[in-house]
């Protein structure tokens, strides 16, 4: 017969314990403090540089609706980048998420590369791709729409084939035993379980396009966001705050037609 | 009497452990067989052997003669629409109807375009109705499958079985989520078809009492082992 056996005393798992716990944590206090230099901050600055925050400040009021009409055309220059750039990625995504979902993947052939290629898509930023597809097609709202469908594919595709991978397998099984083909199967059976969580998903990349889309006009890409880089170029502070409080109304009435969209469908 | 259905020796290993059906269970026109097992004793992974939702490692399945155990692709579809199935969780689309659900039962007769629009043909809306009609639900046709009751919602699976007008019943323990009067009711209702209709049933189940009660024959499974095969 074999004795138990002894349990380690308490106290010395503990010190040992402790001692890498103190190691590891000054170890993340060095990277912190690394990081800060870095980033290069630095408190006098920011110090020197108050006043002129507050001239500015003080210049950007009341702010310049004067020219409030193009404002508006600009906003929705943004919000139809945002949209179109949305429904383009949902439809590039279509394809992609199917092969990239574990239960409905044909093989680990395709399963795998479209993985890859989802990584890239959601890796480089609407920003990084509409900074090329300008040089391609020229400055304009269209650069930013192609730019974002891109990283758009990448990003609804991965969160789709999350969904589709939780849902039950029992119901596709059903269906498949019916002798169906693979299509049949995935629009009877799979379909309309998943599809109010993929709008929602949809709807939810449509309001964090349109808040990214602000900063695409930024490298020539259109919209509002290029009407605010023109004017902090020119220190045209009163008109910036303007265009401030036009994204902020946007960004906000779209939040809430989304969020209030999506509470439909929960 | 010819069996329509019959495996014999099939296997299947999971890692280190194997579930094996050791001797040869046949099905034939018009008898309710059950394959009596405790949980765990294999009974499932044999199921989802036969209908071919898993791979067998070893082992022959025939359909009416034919080996069916390497087909693939259109004609493992075609030897599927010879299998209506029955499963212990139902295995409804939940939000759908019942209609919609018994209509997968014949998801192959409806053209593609048809099933993405959701616009079934009049014949294949009556057929599915037929088939609620016939496990008692008819009323229930429009109700969403996930505001029915359990065994509600097996009989939809019955009749989403049915409307697959196969001449094989596979069930998977159909009653084992059930209460003891509905899954009375529900082993009622496949003894009833099964004489109506001279559907082939093969029915796993864990009660011995249920398998006596409503099985022509029963097959006793004990770790993988057919343990005795007797008529009643």
């Amino acid at each position: 017969m074999t004795t138990a056996p002894i349990a380690r005393p308490a106290t010395a798992r503990s010190l040992a314990g402790r001692l890498r716990f103190v190691l590891l944590l000054l170890l993340a206090v060095g990277f912190y403090i690394a990081c800060l230099r870095f980033s290069e901050v630095s408190p006098l600055r920011l110090w020197e540089g108050l006043p002129r925050l507050a001239a500015w400040a003080a210049r950007a009021w009341p702010p310049d609706l004067s020219e409030a009409p193009i404002l508006l055309r600009r906003a929705v220059e943004t919000l139809a980048m945002a949209t179109v750039g949305t429904s383009f990625g949902a439809l590039l995504a279509l394809p992609l998420c199917l092969l990239a979902s574990r239960n409905l993947a044909p093989g680990a052939l395709l399963y795998h590369p479209a993985r890859g290629l989802l990584n890239i898509l959601r890796g480089i930023d609407s920003f990084v791709f509409a900074l090329i597809f300008v040089a391609a097609v020229g400055l304009g709202p269209f650069a930013g729409v192609l730019g974002m469908a891109l990283h758009t594919a990448g990003s609804i595709a991965k969160l789709w084939s999350e969904t589709i991978e939780t849902v039950e397998p029992g119901p596709l099984d059903a269906a498949r035993m019916s002798g169906a083909g693979r299509v049949k199967v995935i629009l009877h059976a799979l379909l309309p379980d998943v599809l109010p969580a993929l709008c929602s998903t949809t709807l939810y990349m449509w309001e964090f396009n349109l808040r990214a889309s602000t900063v695409l006009g930024i490298v020539g890409a259109g919209g509002i966001g290029q009407e605010l880089k023109n004017s902090i170029d020119l220190l045209l502070f009163d008109r910036v705050f303007a265009i401030l409080l036009v994204i902020l109304a946007m960004v906000t009435a779209i939040d809430l037609l989304s969020a209030a969209l999506r509470r439909r469908l929960a | 009497m010819k069996p329509i259905l019959t495996a014999v020796s099939v296997a299947k290993r999971f890692g280190a452990t194997e579930a094996l059906i050791d001797g040869t269970v046949t099905l034939a026109a018009g008898e309710f067989v059950a394959l009596l097992g405790p949980s765990g004793s294999g009974k499932t992974t044999f199921f989802r052997c036969l209908t071919r939702l898993i791979e067998p490692d070893a082992g022959q399945i025939h359909l009416d003669g034919r080996p069916i155990q390497h087909l693939k692709g259109a004609r493992l579809r075609a030897a599927r629409r010879q299998i209506g199935v029955v499963f212990q969780q139902f295995n409804l689309v939940r939000r759908r109807s019942a209609l919609t659900n018994v209509l997968t039962g014949f998801l192959p007769d409806i053209p593609l375009w048809r099933v993405a629009g959701g616009c079934y043909p009049a014949a294949a809306l009556a057929r599915a109705e037929a088939a609620l009609g016939a496990v008692g639900l008819a009323a229930k046709a429009h109700q969403r499958a996930d505001t029915l009751s359990g065994g509600q919602q097996q009989r939809v699976a019955i009749a989403r079985a049915l409307a697959q007008e196969s001449r094989i019943l596979l069930a998977d323990e159909p009653v084992a989520s059930l209460d003891p009067e509905t899954a009375a009711q529900t082993l009622e209702l496949l003894r009833e078809l099964c004489r109506i209709r001279g559907l082939a049933v093969l029915c796993t189940l864990h009660q011995p009492q249920l398998a006596e009660r409503y099985a022509d024959r029963v097959i006793g499974m004990h770790a993988g082992r057919v343990l005795q095969s007797r008529r009643q």
